[in-house]
């Protein structure tokens, strides 16, 4: 509140956050420390990564029951993942908070798209304490109904408030207009319509049905033996009995291609910006040109430096931040240009985001342009690695995305290797050029008719129930 | 109860297999007073540089207000080596990546790069640092961009449009009563000549601690602060703030209109600067308040009563006496005078009883775990050791912190609640659909 900066990145969620890394010298080669990977009888996966540098441990687990199924019951993910700690088997929920709260551990879960997820971060020495609150958390919670009472009143207050910002919520328009009924278009958060609705069986429904050691992961990085860790897991996590069926893959199921542009205009009343999102389809995180594509993305939305922030912020004061963005998932992604400005500049901005695409096509880069891109994302690669927490989440991203260490051992090189051709193609092949997605949230009245001149406009009005 | 004793006995845990000391941090002043602090670690093949200018909206007047910040944005835009849009540029290539804050007290410029581009840095840094150029065209367009960081702050976060009324009610004559970002007419107006004077008053090299942490050699970083700072001459040391804001007398209400689902609210009490000996009872005070689900304001407010949907408090480290605040979501048809008076009640339960041996042992326990946070990356070194540098006067006092917490008594918090948060001393701020009621 006391502070201005220069710069925000992240306006909204950005994935390739990327860094950088260097000149004509070479750097030092990054690796993936240590780490060991072993299964569970009852079929969780574990990993342990032992560093020393600061005496805390940091654990992050991934479970297969994110928001693509909910089903009708838009939010259930997320509630379900906040209801873990209302208390389990031998723990009430207060008990949970004071015990934590007494050493200084913090504990969150949490659903996402796909996953749900626990992270948390103690002392090694109170390693004995948090595991086994942990391991109930995850597989023995008791769902108690007078908490799920109390959370739904305050979530039901939150859906609202987070309307009054448009960043907050442009996401979920976002991802509801991209993929339509497919379950990625489902939202993380519900609406005060569906939320209203769910009662604590709901809740224990969807973990019964969605919780489960089978499918499920658990890393374990800091201070700590890995020998011991491993025997107090296996006594710990052993006993989580699999409950979950074998479910059908939602999210496999093909995603409808667009045939035009289209543009969603979410209408807020008082609002003195607009906030907009302009793409389409992106990639899957196992797409093999990942790499390549963090690169391009570099020079076109990805630093400041970038074309998009250059020419909408630098050379013409439109807006404080313009950048893009792919957002990889299992089975599909969106790509997003992603910038705000006020009422009156709306028009202005997105034609100049849109000639920036169109340059990035035409003109594709030089070779000066390319070394600096690469230099930056290899530069900036090493510090999104380098606490425990942040380790802790790569193992559970590379159990999740089905991709191994190569990743980060290997990224050196594979960002070297991409030459001006090959730039050519990515831009070719994964930069959308026609049939744009728009998402704008703004005040309608001012805007509607710059927005129709895009394509066909579909109205919402930001009050309306969901997204 | 018996465990809670062995916990108790064992006492203030001293963080044995914490890597960093003190010690580790190797300082050197240049001949123009240009402060370096280095910190040595190998963990990743990167390094940073975290230059603190003792410069921010608390310098500034009616007329100028927002003028520290603009100046951040402009030091991005061109130098006598490195003209406009260079010194992004050249830093990108090289694999460097930065940002830079704002404050009511100081300016920030943070840069992130891997080792290899050190010699990079320190030229960048050298040639704005000794010879910015204000280049008429560079400022105009910035000024878009500064009026649009501010209406997006206005636009997504009810609590900006709050917090400035709060501050502006609070001070009235020191100058942490305008925002950091300042007054629109302020930022349309202001000229060139204005930013050339704030470059030559609070630019000088003496008016700047420099940390450098990572992969470094701290023979090379002071090679290279000598062959590129070195040379750039010191400046008068900038007139002192002398505006101390005058003890308040009775309580402030504002009152401020923004459509919203239910009332924001917020309470600031006049506090003491970073340096005074209170600091460290008043930062528990806070933690004991509202960090985590067994805090007293949380636990009673939002678990028990249900008045709130969110409660947090405030005290940062600042150099002028400031605010301790404290914000508030109503919940779904609670009343704001139930609110206000469910957290005055919270607080006169401290002022009376004072606080359990246990929750100061959680507290003691929760300043452990920041501490160690803040060793976890070497930004969080770089940033923590220059703060207490600036603010606290020694950058030992970051390695010093947990002991002088583990002193703090419950009778030292029972004494600073009473102390400050008296009803004269309060603010009280409420942002609301219908403010006609």
């Amino acid at each position: 509140m006391k502070t201005a900066i220069k710069y925000i990145y992240s306006a909204l969620t950005i994935v390739f956050i990327s860094a950088a890394a260097v000149a004509q010298t070479k750097p030092a080669a990054f690796k993936v420390p240590v780490y060991q990977k072993f299964s569970l009888s009852n079929g969780l996966t574990v990993y342990l990564m032992e560093q020393h540098e600061v005496p805390v441990i940091s654990v992050s687990a991934i479970i297969p029951a994110g928001a693509i199924y909910d089903g009708s019951k838009s939010g259930l993910a997320t509630l379900t993942a906040a209801g873990l700690q209302y208390g389990t088997k031998s723990y009430s929920k207060s008990k949970i908070e004071q015990d934590l709260d007494f050493i200084g551990a913090s504990l969150n879960t949490y659903a996402s798209k796909e996953s749900s997820g626990l992270s948390s971060k103690f002392a090694s020495k109170d390693a004995g304490k948090v595991l086994p609150i942990l391991k109930e958390v995850l597989a023995d919670p008791v769902f108690d109904k007078d908490e799920f009472e109390k959370e739904r009143k305050r979530v039901l207050t939150s859906l609202q408030q987070a309307k009054q910002s448009p960043r907050n919520v442009i996401n979920a328009y976002w991802d509801k207009f991209i993929f339509g009924s497919h379950v990625y278009g489902n939202s993380l958060t519900g609406s005060p319509e569906t939320v209203g609705k769910f009662s604590i069986d709901d809740l224990k429904s969807f973990y019964t049905a969605n919780y489960s050691p089978q499918g499920s992961a658990i890393a374990v990085v800091g201070d700590f033996n890995a020998k011991e860790m491993k025997t107090r897991l296996e006594g710990l996590f052993g006993s989580w009995k699999a409950t979950a069926q074998a479910r059908k893959n939602e999210a496999a199921v093909a995603i409808t291609p667009v045939n035009g542009n289209r543009i969603l205009l979410v209408n807020k009343e008082d609002a003195r910006e607009t906030t907009f999102l302009i793409g389409g389809i992106g990639i899957r995180r196992d797409n093999p040109d990942f790499v390549a594509i963090e690169v391009v993305n570099t020079v076109f939305g990805g630093r400041f430096t970038s074309w998009l922030n250059d020419e909408l912020r630098v050379n013409s004061g439109l807006t404080y931040g313009a950048n893009s963005r792919f957002t990889p998932l299992k089975n599909s992604g969106t790509f997003a240009i992603s910038t705000f400005t006020a009422n009156k500049t709306t028009e202005a901005t997105i034609d100049k985001a849109l000639q920036v695409l169109d340059s990035l096509h035409k003109q594709g880069f030089n070779d000066k342009t390319l070394a600096s891109a690469k230099n930056y994302v290899k530069g900036q690669f090493p510090p999104r690695y380098e606490t425990a927490g942040q380790l802790a989440g790569l193992l559970t991203q590379m159990f999740w995305y089905g991709f191994d260490e190569s990743y980060i051992n290997n990224f050196q090189s594979n960002v070297d290797g991409l030459t001006a051709a090959k730039s050519k193609e990515i831009i070719n092949k994964y930069f959308p050029k026609d049939k744009l997605q728009f998402v704008l949230v703004g005040k309608s009245e001012e805007i509607r008719k710059v927005a129709q001149k895009y394509g066909p406009v579909t109205e919402k009005e930001i009050k309306a129930d969901g997204f | 109860m018996k465990r809670l004793l062995t916990i108790l006995l064992l006492g203030f845990y001293v963080p044995v297999c914490a890597q960093t000391k003190a010690d580790d941090v190797k300082t050197f002043t240049l001949k123009n007073g240009m402060k370096f602090l280095v910190l040595e670690d190998t963990s990743i093949p990167n390094a940073n540089m975290y230059l603190f200018y003792k410069v921010g909206s608390r310098n500034e007047y009616p007329g100028i207000t927002g003028l520290s910040h603009f100046f951040e944005h402009m030091m991005f835009n061109g130098a006598k080596k490195y003209g406009p849009k260079m010194f992004d540029q050249v830093m990108e290539f090289n694999g460097g990546a930065n940002n830079a804050y704002t404050t009511q007290n100081v300016t920030v410029y943070t840069n992130w790069f891997p080792v290899s581009a050190m010699e990079t840095i320190f030229d960048l840094e050298a040639d704005r640092i000794s010879s910015l150029s204000i280049d008429p065209k560079m400022v105009e367009s910035e000024r878009g961009v500064v009026l649009s960081e501010r209406s997006t702050s206005l636009e997504n976060s009810p609590w900006s449009l709050l917090g400035d009324a709060v501050n502006a009610s609070a001070f009235q004559e020191h100058p942490y009563h305008w925002t950091v970002i300042g007054y629109e007419n302020d930022i349309k107006n202001w000229t060139k000549d204005d930013l050339e004077k704030y470059f030559k008053t609070y630019y000088a090299p003496n008016n700047c601690v420099v940390v450098v942490s990572g992969n470094v050699k701290v023979d090379e970083v002071k090679r290279l602060a000598e062959k590129y700072i070195a040379p750039i001459p010191s400046g008068p040391q900038p007139r002192p703030v002398h505006l101390v804001e005058p003890p308040q007398t009775g309580e402030r209400r504002v009152m401020v209109q923004k459509e919203v689902p239910t009332p924001y609210m917020m309470i600031g009490y006049h506090t003491p600067e970073a340096k005074h000996k209170d600091y460290y009872s008043l930062s528990i005070l806070s933690s004991i308040l509202s960090s985590g689900n067994s805090s007293r304001l949380y636990s009673s407010m939002v678990d028990q009563k249900q008045l709130a949907t969110m409660v947090s408090t405030d005290f940062s480290e600042s150099f002028d006496p400031n605010l301790f605040q404290f914000y508030i979501q109503a919940a779904a048809g609670s009343k704001e005078s139930d609110i206000e008076e469910a957290v005055y009640d919270e607080i006169k339960k401290i002022m009376n009883d004072g606080i359990t041996a246990q929750e100061l042992q959680k507290v003691k326990n929760q300043k452990v775990m920041e501490f160690y946070s803040q060793l976890e990356t070497i930004n969080g070194k770089s940033n923590n050791i220059g703060t207490y540098e600036v603010f606290f006067g020694d950058y030992r006092k970051m390695f010093d912190a947990p002991a002088e917490y583990s002193k703090v008594t419950s009778d030292d918090v029972k004494r600073v609640a009473n102390e400050y948060f008296k009803k004269s001393n309060r603010t009280v701020g409420i942002l609301k659909t219908n403010a006609e009621d």
